[in-house]
């Protein structure tokens, strides 16, 4: 009798549970994986890669890039080409008009969603690629496009790449490679190249992004030097070309002294420059409408019971802010 | 179709101009409508050179938000709001009772009766719908209509955000927004008024946060049973002169757990379920005004008290009714409620409560407020007392407490049925009004579920560990 | 259930304010559209109030208004149907409140846009005064709460501004009804036609982005050629926005046109 009764009390449990590790979203939707329609959707995605750079595309190079033995990529190929997505070309591997219009919404389909976990979720930095790569094998054109209106059809993903239109446009790759700089030349780093990995890495570590401001040097002994951020840098040519620079439009140029909002206490005045890219979506656009923009004045008023938040003057109004993100607007002193 | 044609050229023309001018359109655009702002406002704004040597608003903040006085100050404010709501609030109760229960209850009785209604038709009216809403009515009414106006002053006066500033490092340490403190305040008013209190959060995930642990803060429809439990049960345990103090002690101990709940629950869900949903924080310090008395009065007397006692009605009537149903409806010469209570008491007895208890919280989900009288009314019926109470599925409470001791003494209670009795009604399902407006703002089957049951199963998890420690103890 | 109609009209302050009557929650017939923006608390609900007589909670909170209420009330002889938007810091954003409001005043085309602004955070303010600008170009500024800014010896020009903004600018304390009758007379002339805005518009320093706008212009003229607003509908083209895209697809957008100044042939239809 009592072993009946606690049925509905298990089953209560049982739903929490099930709460707890439904992870319900979209976003975190687990797929039945199709391995084989994936496989030809990352093949695709490769040879569109390749052409991209202008690099030989053939069964060994994709095996290598997707990491399957060459039977695995030689039979998924047969199938594309019976598909009419890729030809032959010699020994080499080429998209069909139809293959790459399906690569390049695959590649919507990626920063689409990249964008999305930026914009609109919490998710790690980190973990948005590895997402992305399982989500966009798994998107129909209609969720899609729901979701890029969603998120304001954006045209860049957060790493600053471009998003294929949804007929398949994409703006040529601009700017030039950082070694082509002339010496004092300021300029943003529009795109780095992430093959092969190692030098993308080495690069990455040295703390170089899309998106940071640089002023050129020279070449010296094969090395590129140029200011990062106002700090020295060097890279080995090899990894200076695998790097894009380019003069981004309303781009804002700050070269010189600037601190942290955050760096500020009560009494402190400064003037807001800029706020870092990582704050970003929603939470960036209302700080903005709040008045926080480059140029706007703003005056610590007041320290909470705790010290965190502080209450800011700006603009006439008082608002108060977190240290996480005070710490990601630069002002200069006044 | 050149119209077709037309439009996509613009869209298309569009998207490739905003790969030209790459990320940062709306920094721009936002720097230059400031930019134009700040030209026409100094053109056409003057601020006087001399700053006012006493600035009122920013010498308040400064004693309101300071290290030392803040904290004091917000709890003083608190315990005056409650004390005036809960001293205020006896007197118009017990007239609305009398008038309601006492009075026009045995009225409309005979008038049924003497129109020759079936005896059933009375009782499922009369006994069942009209006595519970006229119970809601009148616990509900009286509190609401006394909290609510208080609140709305301090809201209008422009200290709650201050309240919010200052309690916001504990929980952004729980994941939430400092603002959650006031939804949470609102929330010993009355849960639905708290959830709803809830908008005030623009940040989605620390908004769900705060819906789905809105339930723990002990609302106005709990504390007079656990004030009525904490006197019985844990008053008794201490010499007379102290049991005061014990029991008040022991009721601001469960209020205290109900908050700390709602930190580690918030904590947890945020590292957890709401992971992945956005969150942002901005919190505006508004100067202070002077609050316009009547007008408050007025709008949150229709806002919200009005709003909440007649979503509450709309459930006690279905709800009166079925607890008349289950009393009087009889299986074998035994009523339904009886049946169930006897198949429940083994298992809640594993929780330290009862089945008496268990069938009380299920019908008695539209207001908490009518739990202890339905209590009352299933243990006298189980036990065929017949000097208390009305008859089966009449409500009913008791001036003296007593007699409630003894009620419930008989009905078997111990000191450990008190405590887990205090501890489930502080973790419990949320009343149906409050699930209801829960759904409401969410919008969501998944998350209105999650608050509702969540609070059940750490109720009965707690319940369960105490009664399992009391018994190894004992 | 959060709007309740006052039957107690003759307490209040405003009721002797010439020709205005209040019409609480009935809006049939009404001859024009008054929308009220502004940012979270300003004071817009309180203005909404005394316009139509329903007693909308208003606090000192921002984000009371979620949902967008209406009401009416009868000036001269004609009657206004109020729509009261959501409180906004901005109409650029993707939240659900700016969308709301940023559609109704493109697309719901009022007849009068009341501005409702803060004196005493009137910088902040103007930052949604000049987005919405943008979008229409019959538009009054109310400047609420004016007395609590003399008080913190912030003094404003409203000549100056009004001439600036290039609508018409009422300074107003909604709380004592001050200032609402003179609102109320303007709404009334830029409605009927006796009042014609010319509205300040944005002013970008950066040359990349007025480029851009004038080639979306460009193409906006010769498809919508009646459009009034080409700019704004550039600028959101430009942020991606869904319901602009929606409404070039559709061809919505080639019927909005510039009113013409005269409220005569909306009462005639």
């Amino acid at each position: 009798m009592i072993y009946l009764l606690l049925i509905p009390l298990f089953f209560l449990i049982i739903i929490f549970i099930f709460f707890l590790f439904k992870k319900g979203k979209v976003l975190f939707r687990k797929f039945k994986t199709n391995s084989e329609k994936i496989l030809q959707e990352d093949i695709l995605k490769s040879v569109y890669n390749h052409q991209y750079q202008n690099s030989v595309c053939n069964i060994e190079s994709l095996s290598e890039k997707l990491n399957k033995t060459n039977q695995q990529i030689q039979s998924s190929v047969d199938k594309l080409i019976d598909s009419k997505h890729i030809e032959p070309d010699n020994k080499e591997i080429r998209l069909t008009d139809s293959g790459k219009n399906y690569a390049l919404k695959i590649i919507r389909f990626h920063r689409l969603y990249e964008k999305f976990l930026a914009d609109k979720t919490n998710v790690n930095e980190k973990k948005w690629h590895q997402l992305a790569e399982e989500f966009e094998h798994n998107l129909t054109n209609e969720e899609a496009e729901k979701l890029a209106a969603q998120i304001g059809n954006p045209v860049f993903d957060p790493h600053g790449d471009p998003i294929p239109s949804p007929k398949g446009e994409l703006p040529e790759v601009k700017g030039m490679r950082l070694s082509e700089l002339n010496p004092g030349d300021i300029s943003v780093v529009i795109h780095i190249e992430d093959e092969p990995d190692n030098i993308y890495q080495s690069i990455v570590n040295k703390g170089i992004y899309n998106g940071i401001q640089i002023r050129f040097l020279g070449t010296f002994n094969n090395e590129v030097s140029f200011y990062a951020n106002e700090k020295l840098c060097s890279l080995s040519l090899e990894e200076a070309n695998n790097i894009n620079v380019g003069l981004l439009k309303l781009e804002k140029i700050h070269l010189g002294d600037f601190k942290k909002l955050s760096s500020l206490s009560v009494g402190q005045r400064g003037k807001i420059i800029g706020i870092a890219k990582s704050l970003r979506g929603q939470q960036r656009r209302r700080l903005m409408d709040l008045g926080i923009v480059p140029g706007t004045e703003i005056e610590v008023e007041l320290e909470s019971m705790s010290g965190d938040p502080l209450a800011y003057k700006i603009r006439g109004t008082t608002i108060a802010l977190r240290k996480n993100q005070t710490e990601k607007i630069y002002i200069e002193s006044l | 179709m050149s119209d077709n044609h037309n439009t996509d050229k613009i869209i298309s023309t569009a998207n490739k101009l905003r790969w030209e001018i790459g990320e940062n359109l709306y920094d721009t655009l936002m720097e230059t409508i400031y930019q134009n702002a700040q030209e026409i406002a100094s053109k056409a704004i003057t601020y006087s050179d001399k700053k006012p040597p006493f600035s009122l608003d920013r010498t308040l903040d400064k004693i309101l938000t300071s290290k030392y006085f803040g904290l004091p100050i917000m709890l003083l404010m608190l315990a005056l709001v409650f004390w005036i709501t809960i001293e205020g609030a006896n007197y118009p109760s017990s007239f609305l009772a009398s008038v309601l229960v006492d009075y026009i209850h045995p009225v409309l009785k005979d008038l049924l009766t003497s129109l020759n209604s079936p005896k059933w038709l009375t009782g499922l009216l009369v006994d069942g719908a009209y006595l519970s809403t006229a119970w809601v009515i009148s616990v509900m009414l009286p509190p609401m209509a006394i909290f609510f106006p208080l609140f709305t002053l301090l809201e209008d006066f422009g200290y709650l955000p201050r309240v919010a500033f200052n309690m916001d490092a504990l929980y952004r340490k729980a994941g939430a927004h400092g603002k959650q403190a006031l939804t949470m305040a609102m929330g010993f008013g009355c849960n639905a008024a708290g959830v709803i209190s809830t908008r005030i959060i623009d940040s989605p995930r620390e908004r769900l946060i705060a819906i789905i642990t809105n339930n723990f803060s002990l609302c106005n429809g709990r504390w007079p049973a656990q004030i009525l439990i904490a006197t019985i049960f844990i008053g008794g345990l201490a010499p007379a002169y102290l049991a005061g103090i014990f029991s008040a002690a022991a009721v601001i101990f469960i209020a205290v757990l109900g908050i700390a709940m709602s930190l580690i629950v918030s904590w947890f869900l945020s590292k957890t379920l709401l992971k992945g949903e956005t969150s942002s924080f901005s919190l505006e310090l508004p100067p202070y005004r002077p609050p316009r008395i009547l007008q408050t009065l007025y709008t949150s007397l229709i806002d919200r008290t009005i709003f909440v006692l007649w979503r509450a009605i709309v459930f006690a009537v279905p709800a009166g009714m079925i607890i008349w149903l289950v009393s009087n409806i009889t299986i074998d010469n035994i009523s339904v409620a009886n049946h169930f209570i006897e198949k429940v008491n083994p298992v809640a007895l594993l929780f330290g409560l009862n089945g008496v208890i268990f069938l009380a919280y299920i019908i008695a989900i539209p207001a908490n407020e009518i739990v202890i009288p339905t209590i009352l009314m299933l243990t006298v019926s189980q036990l065929g007392l017949t000097e208390f109470g009305a008859g089966s599925g009449v409500l009913f409470e008791l001036e003296s407490t007593a007699d409630t001791a003894k009620i419930l003494h008989s009905g078997g209670w111990t000191l450990l049925t008190g405590i887990n009795l205090m501890l489930f009604s502080l973790l419990h399902n949320p009343c149906s009004t409050t699930i209801y407006t829960i759904y409401k703002e969410t919008r969501s089957l998944k998350w209105t579920a999650l608050s509702t049951f969540l609070p059940i199963v750490l109720g009965l998890s707690l319940t369960f560990l105490v009664t399992q420690i009391f018994n190894l103890l004992s | 259930m959060k709007t309740k109609e006052n039957t107690n009209c003759a307490n209040c302050p405003v009721h002797n304010v010439g020709h205005l009557k209040k019409l609480g929650i009935n809006m049939d017939n009404f001859d024009f559209v008054v929308a009220l923006a502004g940012n979270p608390n300003t004071g817009k609900s309180t203005v909404f109030n005394y316009f139509t007589g329903l007693r909308q909670h208003t606090g000192n909170w921002p984000g009371k208004t979620v949902t967008r209420a209406e009401g009416g009330f009868e000036y001269e002889g004609k009657k206004f149907k109020v729509v009261d938007l959501p409180g906004t810091y901005s109409l650029l954003s993707t939240s659900a409140d700016e969308e709301v409001a940023r559609d109704f005043i493109l697309f719901g085309q009022p007849d009068v846009t009341v501005i409702i602004a803060d004196s005493t955070r009137l910088e902040r303010n103007l930052n949604l005064v000049l987005q919405i600008l943008e979008i229409t170009d019959r538009a009054v500024l109310c400047l609420n709460l004016i007395d609590e800014a003399n008080r913190n010896g912030i003094s404003i020009n409203e000549r100056i501004l009004s001439k600036q903004l290039g609508i018409p600018v009422i300074p107003t304390t909604a709380r004592s009804g001050q200032g609402i009758n003179e609102l109320l007379k303007i709404i009334y002339e830029i409605a009927t036609g006796r009042y014609v805005c010319k509205p300040f518009k944005m002013k970008t320093h950066s040359s990349d982005l007025n480029k851009s706008i004038n080639e979306l212009v460009a193409l906006l003229s010769e498809q919508f050629p009646d459009l009034p607003n080409k700019r704004w509908v550039a600028l959101r083209l430009l942020e991606g926005d869904q319901s602009i895209i929606n409404s070039i697809r559709s061809g919505e957008l080639g019927n909005l046109k510039t009113a013409p100044s005269s409220g005569l042939v909306e009462i005639e239809k």
